[in-house]
């Protein structure tokens, strides 16, 4: 950016482009930038000149040439400003169309994405994954992501990646875009859909085609046995209401609640609020309600023990 | 009082709602006639915008009216179909406005 | 704080007539808050709106200063996600209808019927009506602070969020209630002004010879009467959903949720326009009178308000381009957002060749009108910015649109209303405002605001979203928050340091003001500061456009208009008599919706008070009727007038509830379907029974005119009758509807169906209460060929419904 550089890049900045839907929504964004700000630029210097230039001397009662008006100079500020807006408006229709093309790449990745209260859940249907809250991409390759969402509307949104598309429960929208460069790429829900709105947030992991591939095998496979604390910690989830939402494959079924399959390779917790480390894991799970306002997951009156052996387990699922 | 603009008398009145009653006996019938099945719908838009003008132009004296009057409730119905014709047709699948 | 004196054209009254003003309505013998509470004087209740807005635009801002502080650091847990999230709720609700619109319905009422030589509105006591409604609406929305459950959804309130399943208790509630409530307030408002400037403009006052002001405001009546009904039906629809268990935003009953969007937005976006044109047309004024020289391209300026107001109502959908309409539609809404920004350009243009080669006198006011011209430059080019949809992907619902409304509603609308206060302050308390503490409290107000929000650019740039309660460290948003959080707090203070300037001037100490303090061009300037109960002494002669200027000053070659004696009304002046039965009406609205939520007596009960206060407030003068001419310039009665105007608010209501059965036709997920259950000949017989009620109703209007009171009471009596067969019809068509399995709660189609035609329904029945009404009147012998007006306005009514009906038929009944 030709101001401040680095000063933008910050992981949600929108002036960042890091996908070909990024790219051409900032090439637009360039366009509408120069064009209003010169505009706001000319409009102030004006308005400076003439509140500097014509204020009343003091003392200096005499009245001002009466001028009503001029029709060759309404014609004009009606043309100019017309113009302005034909530079700004055709490159908006001609992105418009581009990135919304209903035809979709045979060779696309697809991945539904439904948004829930207050979490993201993201399956591969051509790869029998389900994961939540992080989202592997490959670099390079199309990707076309299906939205919608079983409660209320969501917005699935990761500046770098692109533009933001509504979830809307009842319709499903489309997103597609080619992430380009390997990286780590925040997201964050943009439609206030309640109390934690502000924590729904998310990871876009980009990787080059062959880490992408080795991420899709281990999420295929099955989550190792645990051994030791992690055990025992397999043997309470088992027991608890856990099992009634979460879905851990082979184990528990439960559809409410993010897939915990190999939550143990995911960076973050509780949808981007906290690093995926066994000590948070154990305080999240203890009482998730003060940690993340009005989340449906209920305190379980887990003790310390019981909750370090849970967090043990969870982690373990790599 | 300042002077009455030009009235419609009784016997207009009453002719007004003699076509009303014919045109909605028509609409009645047209529906069960088959052979109109592809025109029908613009057919009985058509004819309730007729008992729609005869109402507002006679009944409510819009015709004999001054133009103001005219025009503040012409473009107001203007503005509100165009408006609802949008809500109609935006949010879901009607007629042919798929999306 | 009433003198008779007309101020600073001396030498112009016919020497030795002393202007007599005779009250023919003698003001009641009341005095204090009994007197506030049943005045109908418009520049009282000017001054009613102006403080109560003001009171809720302190706490507006109370609620703001909470967000920011909330937001100074990451995670600083000031106030809980759950408080923080109906901050904003009520922070954007107060703001928009509790405080600028009514504060700009204190100058409306306040200064138009002085800007156009008139002595009060059309109609006083709906005048008074609408701001005890208003006040009742502010007061039951704050209400649900008391009781701990503030909305929290949002001021848009999306559904399916605002629905029962999300949104359990009372909080929503209490918005969607006190939205209908002020909508009320606003359109009744609108019909009154829009009927006082069109009829009541002194001899020689032609439209296009108002002040900018008065144009601004006639359009932004329009607005409020065509837009509002969208947003009454949409709330409509949430109402009956939490209430009733219809489906209309149920996901699971084929219910689309887009519906709601666009409803809200229909009304929303000429809503912005309502905020921000009456504050264009104090720019209008206030440039010019501290030029010194006229409004630059006057008529492009009235032309270019009325073109803004009329395309704004085809741009909504500019507020959902993430939603996913399709490139189609998208690019239509950014073409005609685009469109939009030419006319309001113009005007910033017009603005500056205003000021072009005058002579600038820097009052307070001139810093806050050119304050206006350079900050809403500023809003208006990121509203450009978000006219196109792929640079909207990035910016919607990001701090970035927060700065856009922020700079076009403060730097907008606030700074237009508070240039109208430096402005008009003289003439409604004949105190001046201190000019140096007001620069001072400008310069607060302009810095503190600036830095507030012009980092709020940079916020949405780097991503941070809106409706946040908190943020995390490593998101970059850390500097740009802390530095918007201190600049609130200067603009808080630059807003306490007017409280401050305001009182000052009300002391015995502060000084006073002349009529004409300004030198100023319009006629409000023309009569003592303040004004007389009775406005002017003599209507004043209008001489062009800046009458009074022209007066003053003459024309283009400096030729001052024949001097015209000026002798006061022989007859006196009549004043409107106050009352008190717009308060009780209120007072019922609000009992009523407390008991929406809490108790189905206390429904009862309120909307007792409210019928009762009702029928006394329309009955309350029969005995004394007035003496005024009430057939104004365009040549109409000024209620047939309003009649006509209600009319077109209605189209739009009933247009979006026929829209909406169109819109949900079809897509029920269990039956039953129309055509299985519509009995379409019975329903042809009522229709045609409802057509000949029509007839009826001219016959009975035509026999009221020639004074054939036998035919009134025998057409009157029919028109009641046929209309209560037509809903005698209907209610058979109800029962049989539930027993054969549809009900409100069955499907779409039946939520649709009973919605529309029941409001239908209640129309005729509002139609037959009246009718009958009408019939008491007349049997009492007070329904003379005099009252021919009352008849037309009820059949005006009548005919419509009956048109309305028209349209159903055919839609829901005829139509495969």
């Amino acid at each position: 950016m030709a101001l401040g550089g680095c000063a933008w890049d910050t992981p949600m900045s929108t002036v960042v482009a890091r996908s070909d839907f990024a790219r051409a929504i900032l090439h637009v964004y360039s366009i509408v930038t120069w064009v209003t700000g010169i505009i706001g630029v000319l409009v102030f210097a004006l308005l400076i000149l003439v509140l500097v230039r014509f204020r009343a001397r003091p003392g200096d009662t005499t009245l001002p040439q009466q001028a009503r008006g001029q029709t060759l100079l309404e014609i004009a500020w009606t043309i100019a400003p017309a113009l302005a807006l034909l530079i700004i408006a055709i490159p908006t229709i001609q992105v418009v169309f581009r990135t919304q093309s209903a035809a979709t790449a045979p060779d696309a990745l697809q991945v539904t994405v439904r948004g829930w209260q207050w979490w993201w859940e993201f399956r591969y249907p051509q790869l029998d994954i389900v994961t939540a809250n992080e989202l592997h991409l490959p670099a390079g390759r199309r990707v076309v992501v299906t939205l919608n969402g079983p409660d209320v509307i969501h917005s699935f949104w990761l500046p770098q990646l692109g533009g933001k598309r509504d979830v809307i429960p009842g319709r499903v929208n489309h997103v597609t875009l080619t992430p380009e460069q390997p990286g780590e790429y925040w997201g964050q829900c943009a439609e206030f859909c309640g109390a934690s709105h502000a924590n729904m947030g998310m990871r876009a992991i980009v990787q080059p085609a062959a880490d992408f591939e080795r991420w899709v095998a281990q999420q295929q496979a099955a989550p190792a046995e645990p051994s030791g604390p992690a055990a025992a910690g397999k043997a309470i989830f088992a027991g608890s209401a856990c099992v009634g939402c979460h879905t851990i494959k082979g184990f528990s079924a439960g559809v409410l609640a993010p897939d915990l399959t190999h939550f143990g390779s995911r960076t973050m917790l509780a949808a981007g609020m906290w690093p995926n480390t066994p000590e948070n894991v154990a305080e999240w799970v203890k009482d998730p309600q003060r940690l993340k306002p009005g989340v449906k997951m209920p305190a379980l009156g887990l003790t310390d023990e019981q909750a370090k052996a849970i967090a043990a387990y969870l982690t373990s699922l790599k | 009082m300042t002077a009455h603009p030009a009235h419609a008398s009784t016997g207009t009145y009453l002719k007004v709602a003699v076509i009303l009653s014919v045109i909605t006996a028509l609409e009645f019938a047209v529906i069960y006639i088959r052979r109109l099945t592809p025109i029908l719908i613009p057919l009985l838009l058509t004819l309730s915008a007729g008992k729609f003008a005869l109402v507002v132009m006679f009944f409510m004296h819009l015709r004999y009216d001054t133009k103001p009057l005219t025009f503040l409730f012409v473009s107001s119905l203007v503005l509100a179909i165009g408006v609802a014709v949008a809500v109609a047709t935006l949010p879901g699948e009607f007629l042919i406005f798929t999306r | 704080m009433t003198n008779g004196n007309t101020g600073a054209v001396a030498g112009r009254r016919v020497a030795g007539a002393e202007p007599r003003t005779v009250y023919h309505s003698p003001p009641a013998v009341l005095a204090g808050l009994a007197s506030l509470a049943t005045t109908v004087d418009h520049k009282r209740i000017g001054i009613l709106y102006g403080v109560t807005a003001f009171a809720f635009f302190l706490l507006g801002g109370l609620e703001a200063l909470l967000i920011r502080t909330q937001l100074l650091r990451p995670h600083l847990g000031v106030v809980s996600a759950e408080t923080y999230n109906a901050l904003f709720t009520m922070h954007g609700t107060t703001m928009v209808f509790l405080a600028i619109m009514p504060l700009n319905a204190a100058f409306f009422n306040y200064v138009i019927p002085l800007m156009i030589g008139a002595r009060d509105v059309a109609f006083p006591r709906l005048n008074a009506l609408s701001y005890w409604i208003f006040l009742a609406g502010g007061l039951f929305l704050n209400a649900s602070f008391l009781f701990g459950t503030p909305p929290d959804a949002g001021w848009f309130g999306y559904a399916n969020l605002t629905t029962r399943p999300f949104s359990p208790g009372p909080a929503i509630d209490y918005w969607m209630l006190s939205l209908q409530i002020l909508g009320a307030s606003s359109i009744i408002a609108a019909v009154n002004f829009i009927a006082t400037i069109l009829n009541m403009r002194a001899p020689g006052m032609t439209l296009m010879r108002m002040p900018l002001f008065v144009w601004m405001a006639l359009v932004v009546q329009f607005l409020i009467v065509l837009a509002f009904p969208a947003v009454t039906v949409g709330l409509i629809f949430l109402l009956f959903d939490r209430f009733f268990g219809t489906h209309f935003y149920d996901v699971s009953a084929g219910g689309d949720l887009h519906l709601w969007q666009h409803l809200f937005w229909i009304f929303g976006h000429p809503e912005v326009y309502i905020l921000i044109l009456p504050a264009f047309g104090i720019v209008s004024e206030v440039l010019p009178t501290f030029s010194r020289k006229p409004l630059f391209g006057a008529q492009v300026m009235i032309y270019s308000g009325i073109l803004i107001g009329f395309f704004g109502f085809g741009v909504w959908s500019h507020h959902m381009f993430t939603v996913g309409m399709g490139p189609i539609a998208d690019s239509a809404f950014a073409i005609a957002t685009m469109i939009i920004a030419i006319p309001t350009g113009v005007k910033i243009f017009n603005w500056l060749a205003t000021m072009w080669g005058g002579r600038l006198r820097p009052s307070v006011a001139f810093h806050y009108a050119a304050g206006l011209v350079a900050l809403f430059t500023i809003g208006g080019l990121s509203g450009v910015m978000h006219a196109s949809p792929p640079v909207d992907l990035q910016q919607h619902d990001s701090y970035f649109v927060v700065a856009h409304m922020h700079y076009v509603l403060i730097g907008g609308s606030l700074f237009g209303i508070f240039a109208g206060l430096y402005y008009w302050w003289p003439k409604m308390t004949g105190r001046m405002l201190d000019e140096r503490l007001g620069r001072l409290q400008f310069w607060l107000v302009a810095v503190g605001f600036n830095v507030a929000f012009f980092p709020q650019h940079f916020l949405g740039a780097l991503g941070m979203p809106r409706r946040i309660y908190t943020y995390s460290r490593g998101s970059g948003w850390e500097l740009w928050n802390f530095v918007s959080t201190l600049g609130a707090y200067v603009l808080g203070l630059g807003v306490l340091v007017f409280v401050v300037v305001a009182i000052r001037s009300l002391r015995t100490a502060g000084a006073r003001a002349s009529g004409d303090p300004w030198d100023g061009r319009t006629l409000e300037w023309r009569t003592s500061s303040p004004p007389p109960a009775h406005d002017f002494d003599a209507i004043p002669p209008v001489y062009g456009r800046d009458t009074f200027w022209r007066e003053k000053y003459g024309d283009a070659r400096g030729q001052k208009p024949a001097p015209r004696v000026e002798t006061p009304d022989p007859h006196g002046i009549h004043l409107p008599s106050p009352s008190g039965w717009p308060l009780v009406i209120a007072l019922g609205l609000a009992v009523a919706a407390f008991g929406a939520i809490y108790h189905l007596a206390l429904v009862v009960i309120g909307a007792g008070l409210t019928v009762i206060g009702a029928f006394a407030f329309a009955l309350e003068h029969h005995r004394n009727p007035a003496h005024v001419e009430q057939v104004g310039n365009l040549g109409v009665d000024h209620r047939k007038l309003a009649m006509w105007t209600f009319l077109g608010s209605e189209c739009f209501l009933f247009g979006t509830l026929i829209a909406t059965y169109l819109a949900y036709k079809g897509r029920s997920v269990v039956g039953p379907q129309p055509h299985e259950i519509l009995n379409i000949p019975l329903t042809t017989l009522s229709t045609f029974d409802l057509l000949m009620s029509s007839l009826l109703m001219v016959l009975a209007l035509a026999a009221v005119q020639r004074g054939d009171r036998r035919q009134a009471r025998l057409w009157l009596a029919g028109t009641a009758l046929f209309g209560a067969i037509f809903l005698a019809f209907q209610a058979y068509e109800f029962t049989a509807f539930v027993h054969e399995g549809l009900t409100l709660q069955t499907n779409l189609f039946g939520s649709t169906f009973f919605v529309l035609t029941g409001f239908h329904g209640g129309h005729v029945t509002i139609g037959v209460l009246w009718l009958l009404a009408l019939l008491v009147l007349d049997l009492r012998g007070r329904l003379g060929v005099q009252d021919a007006t009352k008849v037309e306005v009820a059949g005006l009514y009548w005919h419509f419904v009956d048109v309305v009906w028209i349209v159903i038929f055919t839609v829901v009944y005829l139509i495969p």
